[in-house]
């Protein structure tokens, strides 16, 4: 790699056209430097990175081994046409860690492998509109491929595999290896900082939401500031509640049933509304009552968790879209719970009384929303409903000797835990580069067999690339690939080499997350097929830096 | 051939027996709205244990390795018993608040080794134990119906820590000793699931499991319960409310089958059944160990009789 000055003066950029063969030389410079600092990271020995300080190149640079964190951090090239290569990689890399958690690196190295021999192959006179075509049509045989070497994973010890695979921090894996047993694909887990040096986890029995008691006089238990209520019954309404004079209805109904503790989740109370629940408590005998703030910092939040409060509790709410009020509430709006608890900032249900073939119904539907959407942000919140509605929630405690250790290790765990829950979800593979190994013998028929050159090289680039992150891997781990792909070939099916112990195995040691492989090797075959249509290049007097990838 | 007869009988006409358990030794346990009584002669006598203020007993289990650790558990409203003397002496586990109604109580296949028990509840779903009784924690992950009617544990558990929950509303499976719970597939318009069996399970598969339920009789999966058919649809078509397998010499088990006041038996993997033992009133428990069964019928007592060759 030519040596780099880490800011070149903007003043020598000169607009211009860059056209072939120089265009497809530097892009595939651009991609090659990117690659060539991800590339050691891949693998269950990898190397590290240093990357300098953006503000201040006095400060020690951060020592790195996550590929997506690399990339990011690498924000221009000096050479303005190469960084348009590199660019495009930085993209594939950051888009695979931000959406995935993992299988950047193999990403990065796979793109490496497409373009060179793409380039190599187009400069041989091969049409790159027909090549990307039938690469496209080269990766569904190889997605094939590895659909066959699926398998679902149970159990924390598997799960630790996977994760160990993954962040490479033992300890960390055990941890969310035990914890996805537990919570599986859709759990409910928060990952937060702890003030000590070790790792912890706790399980939280129920579910909660982040809002709390109106007032703090409703606070029963002083000692642990939290009140708790065992069958209690519960009313839920999205609205205001100004008029003291509108409990009312609600109280009586209470008195009349002989309901002894009561939940109102409402959308928000007057002080004089709270007051008047106040006053219920005190004078009325046998009778407590507490009133907490509907959950959701949006109305669409808000309808989202009424209706699973709804459902878990079997309460039938009151709405302000439908025109209902709470003096006009009745028996049937009551729902409730085996116990409450409320603190000043959240409250939780355990063991709602709803109809649990309702629930179930309610969670496949969530579920199927969560398999539908493409929006990140909307996947995050129903992944977390459903999360909360599976009955309990997970607390992975993160310590370490110092803030920078803890905060690396909670990105490193936050990382992990996003590809833990695609391989729950959608099974694993088998690791160190194998599943993409094995996947070439779904290609070889058409290695010899193409209708035309152009669909014979996609195949057989293809073929080659899918063999470059095993090699990564053994390089990194400080074997001779060569020699490795050749005991490979003459070892029993299912063979793999563990670059641990440095021998063949046929035990599955590493496994990796099988929609994270698969999205690797679609993004690089898609990114590369792109990148190779590309023909001439537009240079810009004085270029943006490079913002965040999109 | 061989008479039945009452070994126990109720004063109280509104007395039931909601679980037998044995040791094989022979002590036997039945714990019953009156409280819990135990028999150390296999069923022939019985006397009331003193164990609680709480009378109502509605689960008991006795340890695999009863004859050394000499422990039996017994479930009553809000707590759970254990003894390590044979149920002379008793000591209470707390639970939470409200209390829950315990419906079922297992104990680990491997409890020597790892003193797992686990206890389903009526509103609370499952409760487990890995301290052989002393400390109890709810364990509901993922398990959306807390009625929990059954529990059944796999016999390959110290490998598989299998566990099957029966609700209300269809099967529970959890993979990891309870810790958490995934929905099986049974179809969910059979349910509830009164009584769960399983049986066969090898290192890698071929479990079979059997489900009795209130309304559509006896279902059997071979498949470790992907695929679900029913058994026997003309001869048991009530409500099962027991199932026990009892493993016979060279392999040959029979299936035993508490079904509306009567004992049946199969001797060929539950496709034909016959009549062991028909009592005279509304059965809700039975045992089957060595060569007898036992059945509680409510309000009259514990029947005991010999089992035919």
């Amino acid at each position: 790699m030519s040596e780099e000055k880490p800011f070149p003066s903007r003043k020598s950029y000169r607009p211009g056209l860059v056209f072939q063969p120089s265009a497809h030389q530097h892009i595939g410079r651009g991609i090659e430097k990117l690659v060539a600092a991800v590339r050691p990271t891949l693998g269950p020995t990898p190397r590290t990175v240093a990357v300098s300080h953006l503000d201040n190149d006095k400060k020690t640079p951060d020592v790195l081994d996550n590929g997506g964190i690399i990339a990011r951090r690498v924000i221009e090239l000096s050479e303005r046409d190469e960084d348009i290569g590199a660019m495009l990689a930085r993209a594939l890399i950051c888009r695979q860690h931000e959406t995935m958690g993992d299988g950047s690196a193999t990403a990065a190295v796979l793109l490496g492998a497409l373009y060179a021999g793409g380039v190599h192959y187009l400069a041989a006179g091969g049409n790159a509109m027909r090549l990307r075509h039938y690469l496209e049509r080269a990766l569904a045989l190889a997605l094939e491929g590895l659909n066959g070497q699926t398998t679902r994973v149970e159990g924390k010890e598997a799960l630790a595999q996977v994760a160990e695979s993954i962040c490479h921090d033992r300890p960390l894996a055990r941890l969310l290896g035990e914890i996805f047993d537990i919570i599986g694909a859709y759990g409910q887990l928060d990952i937060r900082k702890a003030h000590s040096r070790e790792l912890s986890r706790e399980y939280i029995e129920g579910m909660f939401w982040n809002s709390g008691l109106f007032s703090r006089d409703m606070i029963e238990n002083r000692w642990e500031l939290q009140t708790v209520y065992e069958e209690p019954a519960i009313v839920i309404a999205d609205f205001q509640v100004n008029d003291p004079r509108h409990i009312m209805p609600m109280l009586e109904i209470a008195v009349e049933e002989k309901i002894e503790k009561l939940l109102l989740i409402a959308g928000e109370l007057s002080a004089d509304a709270i007051a008047g629940l106040m006053l219920a408590n005190g004078k009325l005998k046998n009778f407590r009552v507490m009133a907490v703030r509907g959950p959701g910092a949006n109305p669409d939040d808000r309808q989202a968790a009424i209706a699973d409060l709804a459902v878990l509790t079997g309460a039938t709410p009151l709405l302000k879209d439908a025109g209902h009020r709470l003096k006009d509430i009745e028996r049937a709006n009551f729902g409730g719970a085996r116990r409450a608890w409320a603190s000043p900032h959240n409250f939780g249900i355990i063991a709602g009384k709803g109809d649990p073939r309702q629930l179930r119904q309610h969670v496949s539907n969530l579920q199927m929303q969560y398999q539908r959407t493409e929006d990140a942000d909307y996947r995050d919140k129903v992944r977390a409903r459903i999360g909360k509605l599976m009955g309990g929630s997970a607390t992975l405690w993160i310590g370490g000797l110092s803030d920078t250790e803890i905060d690396r290790r909670k990105a490193l765990a936050e990382a992990t835990a996003g590809a833990m829950r695609a391989a729950v979800k959608d099974g694993v593979l088998p690791g160190g580069g194998m599943a993409l190994l094995n996947c070439r013998s779904a290609l070889e028929t058409k290695l010899n067999g193409g209708a035309d050159a152009d669909e014979r090289a996609a195949y057989r680039i293809l073929y080659d690339a899918l063999a470059e992150p095993a090699r990564a891997i053994y390089e990194n781990a400080g074997y001779e690939p060569g020699e490795i792909f050749a005991r490979l070939a003459h070892a029993d099916a299912g063979s793999a080499f563990d670059v641990i112990n440095g021998q063949l195995t046929s035990e599955r040691n590493q496994l990796d997350s099988a929609v994270c492989q698969a999205s690797a090797l679609r993004n690089a075959v898609l990114t590369a097929g792109m990148a190779l249509t590309i023909d001439v290049l537009v240079r810009h007097k004085t270029p943006d830096i490079a913002r965040s990838p999109g | 051939m061989c008479q039945a007869s009452y070994s126990l009988k109720f004063d109280d006409p509104a007395d039931t027996v909601y679980a037998l358990a044995a040791s094989p030794g022979g002590v036997c346990f039945a714990a019953c709205g009156s409280g819990l009584y135990r028999s150390l002669d296999g069923g022939l006598s019985w006397e009331l244990l003193r164990i609680s203020q709480e009378q109502l007993t509605t689960a008991v289990a006795v340890s695999p390795d009863f004859a050394s650790d000499r422990s039996v558990f017994a479930a009553v409203k809000g707590g759970i018993l254990r003894s390590s003397d044979g149920g002379d002496t008793w000591f209470t586990a707390a639970f939470p608040a409200p209390p829950p109604v315990f419906s079922s109580l297992v104990a680990s296949p491997e409890f020597e080794r790892d003193g797992v028990l686990l206890a389903g509840t009526l509103e609370d779903g499952v409760f487990s134990s890995e301290d052989r009784g002393v400390h109890w924690q709810p364990w509901n992950f993922g398990l959306f119906d807390l009625h929990v009617l059954c529990l059944a544990l796999s016999p390959n558990w110290g490998a598989d820590e299998t566990i099957l929950a029966g609700a209300d509303t269809g099967l529970y499976r959890s993979g990891n000793g309870g810790r958490a719970w995934r929905v099986a597939d049974f179809p969910a318009e059979l349910a509830p699931v009164l009584c769960l069996a399983v049986f066969g399970a090898g290192a890698r598969g071929g479990m079979m499991l059997l489900a009795g339920t209130e309304d559509n009789g006896l279902l059997a999966s071979q498949d470790e319960g992907r695929n679900w058919r029913r058994l026997a649809a003309d001869s048991i078509d009530s409500a099962v409310n027991q199932l026990q397998v009892v493993e016979g010499a060279a392999g040959r088990g029979a299936l035993f089958a508490l079904v509306d006041g009567t004992v049946l038996r199969s001797l060929d993997g539950g496709r034909n059944w016959e009549i062991a033992l028909r009592a005279d009133g509304a059965a809700s428990a039975m045992l089957v160990r060595d060569d007898v069964i036992l059945m509680g019928v409510q309000g009259q007592g514990i029947l005991r009789k010999p089992i035919d060759s």
